[in-house]
């Protein structure tokens, strides 16, 4: 079977992101491999590992910079790579369809997307690439069980958990608690630069134009009271609680 | 002798030496490699590193991850499972692992540049095929044994005798210090097995022998260190250890000049490593510096903290600048003696400096455990005396440097 991990590339979590008045400043940011992404990847591997013979293509949809994620997948053990390289920013919508494409060529059985991208902090992708294709859709899995055409899914639902079977193809995002990704070993981050990375432009799939357009971009700024609550404990601790209450903490 | 392949000769080749000089970036494979090594430090190493130096306990689930990932055979060829990394990714690596736990750090730089490193150096194929696979995994560990209780600068002076029995040596003595001596599964042992040569030096008749742990090496307790508490260092006895020829290491009675070639490879390590613990230290000083508040304001805004931390980074700086130069000289293929003593000098010092610096800039939470600038203070003491003294590098950089004066 041939299974498709959709790959993107996020700054990392503790990276430092500045806001200047062009918009976001990426400049010296450490880029990394989304960890949601990661999960599908992981999976995948599993899939193979567990016996089933499976081919895994990373596909990603990205600027020049997405080869050192693409290639953290390939370190994992993907057996070759597309990407189809762009400097535009897309809506996850315009992703979605220009990913089918790719995706549909491939005639992959199994997509993993990760369950939410955390650069757009949208979980919009995996769901629209599977309208895009009309292929059902397993979102917040935290299970996957693969038989001859089916994949049988635990998601996470509102306050509990469903199980779902889905005929193949079918795309599955992915949701914490999926697995827990390896570590690329050296030998392979080395060895990842020799399989294939295939390249592909805009028009090689028919090109695109952004649904949304960002106006501006600013980054949350967490401000402190630094208001201390001084006396008696009791009363303090009911003052406390007041305020939280005020604010509409708890 | 270039232990990395082709391929990888190429990328250093094009990345690390641009056309114009030195090139002060990473290249893409450095970035791709250090990545998820950080990522695995962070996440599986850093959380215990305090814990480790209050127990003593050695890693070997750690280690065993590690060698999972390749770090346990970080230059050995690909052909024998390892990651056929040049040395200035190597030195990269090293002061990474030492920036969060020095044991940790000096059983890898060891592993790495001392056993293997002398299987690598004078090891024949056979040799080659039959070790350093298991030692590339991590499957088993590498000691390795020069130094005894009569001999450290004066290595040559070691008494274990290797006596020739034919199709087989016999092995006797002790060896002191040995880093992995209770945990290694494969051991490099210096011996003597003839007498000097009329008008050879005292180092003329040492052999190197490759060994599997064996019921008659027997290490000793594990020595109470002042740091590097979850490294392990042990002594070694050896009786009648018999040892089958095939095992020599290099040639019969010729192994100081390996030694040497061993030690200069390890040095660049073992500065990195000092660096990596100075550094860690600087980062600590510096973020405590900024938020601890004395008379009104962070004391960061004292010059004489501040010009503690600007001399720290720039020391360290310069420190990591020999430790890549003698790095990039080894993949070169070019003499890298001096380059190696002087960055293993002033890695170490500097290390053991910022780490000092780091205490006295935390005052009294710099003195107490949970800080961590104290065991990095502790762990840095060491590079300023394994692998070659601060005394042993002056002599190497002198006799280096004077060579070109002398008629």
């Amino acid at each position: 079977m041939k299974i498709i991990c959709i790959i993107k590339q996020v700054p990392d979590a503790e990276a430092r992101i500045r806001s200047t008045a062009a918009g976001i400043d990426l400049e010296g940011v450490t880029f990394v491999i989304d960890g949601m992404d990661e999960y599908g990847v992981e999976q995948a591997l599993r899939i193979r590992e567990s016996g089933v013979e499976a081919e895994i293509i990373a596909v990603a949809l990205g600027p020049k910079r997405y080869e050192e994620a693409i290639r953290t997948a390939l370190a994992m053990g993907a057996d070759r790579a597309i990407h189809l390289e762009t400097e535009e920013a897309f809506d996850p919508i315009t992703q979605a369809k220009l990913l089918a494409k790719v995706v549909g060529e491939e005639a992959a059985d199994l997509l993993l997307v990760g369950g939410k991208e955390a650069d757009w902090d949208s979980a919009a992708l995996g769901a629209a690439t599977a309208e895009a294709l009309g292929w059902p859709h397993s979102d917040w899995t935290t299970e996957l069980e693969l038989t001859a055409n089916s994949a049988k899914v635990t998601h996470d639902a509102d306050e509990g958990s469903e199980v779902l079977t889905l005929p193949l193809p079918a795309v599955i995002t992915t949701q914490q608690g999926l697995n827990e990704p390896r570590y690329p070993t050296l030998p392979n981050i080395m060895k990842a630069k020799r399989k294939e990375l295939k390249k592909l432009s805009l028009d090689d799939v028919g090109g695109a134009v952004s649904k949304i357009v960002i106006l501006k971009q600013e980054i949350q700024t967490r401000e402190r009271l630094n208001k201390i609550i001084e006396g008696d404990p009791m009363e303090a601790a009911q003052q406390l609680v007041k305020l939280l209450q005020q604010d509409k903490v708890i | 002798m270039p232990c990395y392949s082709e391929q990888v000769k190429a990328t250093i080749q094009a990345d690390n030496r641009r056309e114009n000089g030195l090139w002060f970036e990473l290249t893409t494979d450095q970035k791709a490699l250090l990545g998820p090594l950080k990522d695995f430090l962070k996440t599986e190493v850093a959380p215990g590193a305090i814990e480790r130096d209050k127990t003593g306990v050695f890693p070997h689930e750690i280690v065993r991850q590690l060698g999972a990932m390749g770090v346990l055979g970080m230059q050995v060829p690909e052909q024998y499972g390892g990651a056929a990394l040049d040395t200035v990714t190597m030195a990269l690596i090293t002061e990474e692992i030492a920036a969060v736990d020095g044991s940790l750090c000096l059983t890898v730089a060891s592993h790495n540049s001392l056993c293997t490193g002398h299987i690598l150096v004078a090891g024949n194929a056979e040799q080659k095929a039959k070790f350093l696979p298991d030692l590339a995994s991590g499957t088993k560990l590498g000691a390795w044994g020069l130094t005894e209780p009569g001999s450290g600068s004066d290595a040559a002076a070691l008494k274990s005798k290797a006596v020739d029995k034919g199709d087989h040596f016999v092995l006797s003595g002790s060896k002191a210090f040995i880093t992995q001596g209770t945990v290694a599964g494969t051991y490099v042992l210096l011996a003597r097995s003839d007498q000097a040569a009329a008008g050879r030096s005292s180092a003329d008749g040492i052999s190197a022998f490759v060994v599997s742990a064996d019921p008659k090496i027997i290490p000793g307790k594990p020595e109470s260190k002042l740091g590097l508490h979850s490294s392990d260092t042990a002594a070694l006895n050896f009786e009648n250890l018999a040892v089958p020829s095939e095992n020599l290491l290099g040639k019969r009675g010729r192994a100081f000049s390996d030694v040497m070639t061993v030690l200069s490879g390890g040095r660049i390590g073992i500065g990195a490593m000092g660096i990596g613990l100075g550094r860690s230290a600087l980062e600590i000083a510096a973020k405590y510096a900024l938020e601890r508040e004395q008379f009104g304001e962070p004391i960061a805004n004292k010059q004489a903290i501040s010009f503690k931390i600007a001399e720290m980074a720039t020391e360290l700086e310069a420190a990591r600048l020999l430790v890549l130069k003698a790095a990039t000289l080894k993949d070169a293929g070019k003499d890298y003696t001096l380059a190696a003593s002087q960055a293993k000098l002033k890695g170490s010092v500097e290390g053991v400096k910022a780490c000092d610096y780091a205490i006295q800039i935390l005052g009294g939470y710099g003195y107490v455990q949970d800080y961590e600038v104290e065991r990095m203070w502790r762990d840095a003491r060491l590079t300023r005396i394994g692998e070659g003294t601060d005394e042993v590098q002056h002599l190497i950089i002198a006799r280096e440097y004077l060579k070109q004066f002398r008629h």
